[in-house]
């Protein structure tokens, strides 16, 4: 999965932020009904675990649902990092969630789901 | 014409056509739904008439293999450790086993669940080959090539995951994406038969762990040797244990019936009793060491319990009402027979020990009185030129007045002893006369002070009119063992002093000494019989703890009161009262 911008200076935490939200809502919009209303939360969960040492600002998405994420929350959890860190950690968070969907169904769901995620983050940009 | 009438009925047909073709596709459709509403409803019912684990594995299996032919099914559950069931649709080998403990510790993985080791999962496995294969006709070879085909279905209950459904094939394309929401749907139902058998179990273990702990109690609380009672909130007894059986065997409690209720009505003399000590504990008081005595009363120690009783509360919390009462009934009988013979056998020894006494006392006396002559006769004669107190009879007279002294404190230590079995069954008589309470003061001081010499001994008369209608004897004996005591506890001598006090319809009597007083431990006991003051001193005391015992029973008898206080500086003051006359008519 590709960052949303290469540039990402210009572009806000909050941003940055909402654009993978996005993505990660039209992911459950996808998942739930094949997988149920659980599982979507639980594979970001999953991945926040699992790039935790790498992105340890992300770490507080181990406890905290995604849904919770508001705008309060992005200025009390990850201030002090700038856009493009939080850009590349929320890409290898997405990354980390297909990698989890892939080893649940396969080629399944991941594959097309993943072309359509990618298609959204572009839109965005 | 024709052609518009051939045309007509073409469009006609077409529309028919349509029509039928309409209502062919919704007949379809229609019959599609009821296919899958019944193909739904099997599996629903198959799920819950599952009432074990390995029941809702078979109507998992006969579900999923109506969509997909797999080689093995897997379910791993949630819990501490984790439960993993793998359900194999034909013998599988070991090495295919294993890779599929690897993708379903990846798939835990992946849905964050912690401290998912695949060693383990392999260890603890639970393999539920269905019955078919266990048949010696398909015995077939363990098969199995590389895994090929896989799927991995959170079980959810609630939103909340509880495990993962996994299947597993050696062929590829096994799985399908169209019947994947089907698939999910099956493994909803299989999560939430799992949860219940779960639950189930839950309830049947703490029901078996509730049912093991009540039957523990029941038998601790049958063979406990002290009797357990327990009332319900109106005090009625709605439980017995064997030995408060045994001690109420004689009884026929009603069940559902308050104590109180039964003792109104109940001939049993001791019910009331019973009651009073069941209803003091409604209403939140601790009842300890509470005497029934409810054998019967010709026996020569009837049967007698020591009642503690105290309030149930529901939840340890003392705020509320008690929800009933629980008593602990201990059988003191024995000792009460221990008791009676060594109240038996000091009355017995004192009774033996008076008659001496009695003739050492009248012949000290007769000798006095002899002594006593002589010397009045040396002092009468004129030729006399020897000092009186030099003379030898003078000498003799003061060791006798010793001898009479300790006699008579030995007299009282043995008429204490009489008194004690007197007073333990409530028979202290008193014999009333007319009498002048400064003259058995003096009296008694002066009999005490003539083997006190250590100490000097103030009478103290601080009233004009001193008469009194009591028992003299024992208003002598109260005396008498409060000075003993006050000279005992002054082991250095120094002053005592009696003082006599005039309180309009009653006296009042203070005896104050300067020895070591009484310790604050002791304030509580020091009037309980063959109770001992050991003091700080290092110094034994002699004494057998009856004096004060006595004395505040003839006190009481008397209708004043009796108590005490430690002295600023040194010592300490008895103090009681005695009425003018007594409060009611004495009978002798």
């Amino acid at each position: 999965m590709s960052p949303t911008n290469d540039n990402s200076s210009s572009v806000s935490r909050e941003q940055v932020t909402e654009a993978y939200l996005k993505a990660i809502r039209l992911i459950d919009e996808r998942v739930a009904p094949l997988l149920g209303k659980a599982t979507t939360r639980v594979l970001v969960q999953g991945a926040a675990r699992r790039i935790g040492h790498e992105y340890p600002f992300l770490h507080f998405l181990v406890t905290r649902p995604y849904t919770d994420i508001v705008p309060s929350v992005i200025q009390e959890q990850l201030s002090g990092v700038t856009s493009t860190e939080l850009a590349a950690g929320l890409n290898a968070l997405l990354d980390e969630c297909f990698a989890g969907l892939k080893e649940l169904t396969g080629d399944l769901i991941a594959p097309p789901l993943h072309d359509e995620v990618a298609h959204q983050l572009r839109q965005i940009q | 014409m024709e052609s518009s009438v051939q045309s007509e009925p073409q469009v006609e047909d077409v529309e028919h056509s349509a029509y039928s073709s309409s209502l062919g596709q919704h007949g379809e459709r229609l019959t599609a739904i009821r296919q899958e509403m019944e193909y739904i409803n099997t599996i629903g019912k198959r799920f819950v008439a599952a009432i074990d684990r390995f029941q809702v594995h078979r109507a998992l299996l006969a579900a999923l293999r109506d969509l997909y032919s797999f080689s093995a099914c897997c379910i791993l559950l949630k819990g501490d450790p984790f439960e993993l069931f793998i359900i194999p649709s034909y013998p599988l080998n070991a090495s295919f086993l294993e890779a599929m403990v690897q993708r379903i510790a990846s798939a835990a993985n992946a849905l964050d669940f912690l401290d998912v080791d695949p060693e383990q999962l392999a260890r603890t496995a639970y393999l539920d080959a269905p019955d078919e294969l266990a048949l010696p006709s398909s015995h077939e070879q363990a098969r199995g090539g590389e895994i090929r085909s896989g799927l991995n279905i959170p079980l959810t209950v609630e939103n909340r995951i509880i495990g993962v459904l996994s299947l597993f094939d050696e062929q590829g394309g096994t799985f399908d994406t169209n019947l994947l929401q089907l698939t999910a749907m099956i493994a909803d139902y299989a999560a939430v038969a799992l949860e219940n058998v779960r639950l189930r179990e839950r309830e049947n273990a703490l029901w078996r762990e509730a049912e093991f702990e009540r039957q523990r109690l029941e038998l601790i609380l049958r063979s406990m040797a002290e009797g357990l009672l327990i009332t319900d909130e109106q005090g009625a007894i709605v439980s017995l244990n064997q030995s408060a059986q045994q001690f109420f065997a004689q009884t026929n409690f009603k069940h559902e019936v308050p104590l109180r209720k039964l003792a109104e009505t109940s001939d049993v003399e001791w019910l009331p009793r019973l009651a009073e000590i069941v209803e003091r504990a409604l209403s939140g008081e601790v009842a300890t060491n509470q005497e029934l005595v409810i054998g019967e009363g010709s026996e020569t120690v009837p049967l007698t319990l020591n009642i503690s009783a105290a309030p149930l509360h529901e939840g340890n919390s003392i705020s509320t009402p008690p929800i009933g009462v629980v008593a602990v009934l201990n059988d003191v009988t024995s000792s009460k027979q221990v008791e009676r013979l060594k109240d038996e056998f000091v009355s017995v020894v004192s009774h033996e020990l008076r008659t001496p006494l009695t003739a050492i006392k009248g012949y000290t006396q007769h000798l006095v009185r002899r002594i006593e002559r002589r010397i009045r006769k040396t002092r009468n004669t004129p030729e006399s030129n020897v000092q009186v107190n030099e003379l030898p009879e003078s000498y003799d007279l003061r060791s006798l007045s010793i001898i009479q002294g300790q006699t008579e404190h030995l007299e009282r230590l043995v008429n204490d002893l009489l008194d004690l079995s007197q007073v333990q069954w409530g028979k202290l008589d008193l014999h009333y006369e007319q009498f002048y309470l400064a003259d058995v003061l003096a009296e008694v001081v002066r009999s005490i002070q003539a083997s006190a010499e250590l100490h000097t001994i103030y009478l103290d008369i601080q009233a004009q009119d001193t008469a009194i209608l009591a028992d003299r004897a024992r208003v002598e004996q109260v005396v008498g063992n409060i000075l003993d005591n006050a000279i005992k506890y002054s082991p250095h001598g120094g002053k005592v002093t009696v003082r006599l006090e005039d309180l309009g319809k009653e006296f009042l009597i203070n005896i104050i000494d300067e020895g070591i007083g009484v310790s604050t431990e002791h304030f509580d006991h020091i009037f309980e019989r063959f109770y001992r003051v050991h003091n700080t001193a290092s110094q034994q005391y002699s004494g057998i703890g009856l004096g004060l015992y006595v004395a505040k029973a003839i006190i009481d008898r008397h209708g004043g009161g009796i108590w005490f206080s430690n002295n600023q500086n040194s010592g300490s003051t008895f103090h009681f009262t005695l009425p003018r006359r007594p409060r009611t008519i004495p009978l002798t």
